[in-house]
């Protein structure tokens, strides 16, 4: 999909690359950070297209965890479970629910806001997960390896962030500025302050407010 | 003077404290299997949890006796294997059926070894979307104990209200009320006019608990309950104080030879505090420490300490 952004952007044989990696401050290699560039032409956004995206849930979790999305997205939440989830939102970036269902009944939902939107479930309510709603097609979320790679980049002056659901720190207290050339890649690497992302636990000592 | 029944028993009747292997009741062991066994192939396709729980207690008071000489300590190891399905109705209602089947050894006091099963069905309301709603719950469950001393074997019956609500991902507050009924098969009359029903028991209960997320997977829990109903109190040399108070009385063998159940009208006021770790998504490890004092009329009352160490497993 990132690919596809970007061929959509970036003209042959101007392409470059950005080479990220994220560790938290005990050198720990962090996962599910997403990392987004914003070139300093705005008109360069303005010629990407929103794909279509989607969320599953599976073993009464949201797969992905963390999905990096281009603002005007439109995601579908497929349900592999062989249960009814209902899927809803408060975050003030797309607020909305998805009343009861099974298999791919739900219809898509688009994210035409910027912002972290928060998934949950109202019948299972320790399954969370986050949609990173970027306004720059040009982002990437890494592995476990803490590494990600954002390609075929139009090369010029970007600003880059990260964010990662555990982060302490603001957003934009991680930015640069990097200068992105055709004929090498650019590394970027960023120690964030990180904490357990707070999550409403799955099993616990609460038997009697817990589920079922 | 001892106001208490005579010791005139037949020999086959002494259950002293001695060494006996545990004898689940085949009675419950056939249709527990059954159930559990045939919800397996369904566990996937439905909202079904399959929850195991295993414990170790130790009860410094397992026969809620108020003398020292009375005080009969030990310890037991619980296993529990429970199977619920979850049928949500819309978005603010949910039902969920479910049984379970346990069985309790004690290390001493083998004639309470005991296999319960128990099935309960609960609506469940949230009252708004969200993890962070409050909820209330209301459930019925009925089951059904047999112990190694059958004298001790009743139907249970139990119905609750509980309502609660999580203020955060770290905060979590509930509480509940249960009244429970045990139906036990009433004794030999011991002393004229005095019930031999000692082991059936009623009982309001109430607690109010509070759950904290020390750091991610440990929390912290508090809870404090009081409970108004019957109790039954062991003791071989019972004063006149707990005969006049009891409502009924039985011979109590799984304690010995001499020991009577009184069974008495007293009120528990309690805590318990634990600490629970969740090593994976699905299972928990806990430490709690619960400690209970209870008095009935007529001076009678006793304490209890129970710490435990549990497991957990939710497939």
């Amino acid at each position: 999909m990132l690919l596809g952004l970007a061929l959509a952007v970036a003209r042959p044989g101007q392409a470059g690359e950005l080479k990220i990696l994220v560790r938290d401050l005990h050198g720990k290699l962090v996962a599910d950070a997403v990392v987004v560039a914003t070139s300093s032409d705005p008109k360069i956004a303005l010629r990407a297209k929103a794909p279509a995206d989607a969320i599953d849930q599976v073993d009464k979790q949201f797969v992905p965890y963390v999905k990096p999305i281009f603002v005007g997205s439109l995601v579908r939440f497929p349900n592999s479970d062989h249960i009814r989830h209902q899927v809803y939102s408060f975050s003030a970036a797309k607020k909305f629910e998805l009343p009861l269902y099974a298999g791919t009944a739900a219809p898509p939902v688009v994210f035409d806001k910027p912002g972290v939107v928060v998934l949950g479930c109202n019948i299972h309510d320790w399954m969370v997960g986050y949609i990173y709603v970027s306004e720059t097609p040009f982002f990437a979320k890494t592995g476990a390896a803490g590494t990600a790679t954002i390609g075929d980049l139009p090369p010029g002056e970007y600003t880059v962030r990260v964010w990662q659901p555990g982060m302490v720190q603001s957003e934009e207290s991680t930015s640069r500025r990097v200068t992105l050339n055709a004929d090498a890649p650019a590394n970027v690497a960023w120690d964030l302050n990180l904490k357990p992302a707070p999550h409403v636990p799955r099993v616990s000592g609460a038997g009697a407010a817990g589920y079922p | 003077m001892n106001p208490g029944p005579s010791a005139n028993k037949g020999s086959n009747r002494y259950r002293a404290l001695h060494n006996r292997s545990v004898r689940l009741h085949p009675t419950f062991g056939a249709p527990a299997a059954a159930i559990l066994l045939g919800a397996v192939p369904y566990a996937a396709q439905g909202d079904w949890t399959l929850g195991a729980e295993a414990a170790l207690r130790h009860d410094d008071n397992v026969g809620d006796a108020q003398l020292h000489s009375d005080i009969v300590a030990d310890s037991t190891i619980r296993a529990r294997l429970a199977v619920f399905q979850l049928f949500p109705i819309d978005g603010n209602y949910s039902v969920t059926v479910g049984c379970g089947v346990a069985g309790e050894s004690f290390f001493r006091l083998t004639g309470l070894n005991n296999a319960t099963i128990e099935c309960e069905s609960a609506l469940k309301k949230k009252w708004a979307l969200g993890a962070f709603a409050a909820w209330s719950r209301a459930a019925l469950s009925v089951g059904k104990s047999a112990y190694d001393d059958s004298y001790r074997n009743a139907w249970i019956y139990r119905a609750t209200l509980a309502a609660g609500r999580r203020i955060d991902e770290r905060w979590n507050l509930w509480a509940d009320y249960a009244y429970e009924r045990r139906a036990a098969r009433a004794q030999m009359q011991e002393v004229p006019g005095v019930s031999g029903d000692a082991f059936s028991q009623g009982s309001h209960n109430v607690q109010v608990n509070v759950e904290y997320s020390l750091r991610d997977s440990v929390y912290l829990g508090l809870g404090v309950m009081g409970r108004r109903g019957d109790v039954v109190s062991t003791t071989a040399s019972p004063s006149a104080g707990i005969f006049y108070a009891s409502r009924a009385l039985a011979e109590d063998p799984a304690f010995g030879p001499e020991d009577y159940a009184y069974r008495l009208l007293a009120t528990t006021l309690g805590f318990r505090l634990g600490i629970h770790f969740s090593p994976t998504a699905h299972s928990l490890l806990g430490l709690t420490f619960t400690r209970l004092d209870t008095r009935a009329t007529d001076g009678n009352g006793y304490d209890k300490s129970l710490p435990e160490i549990t497991w957990d497993y939710d497939f």
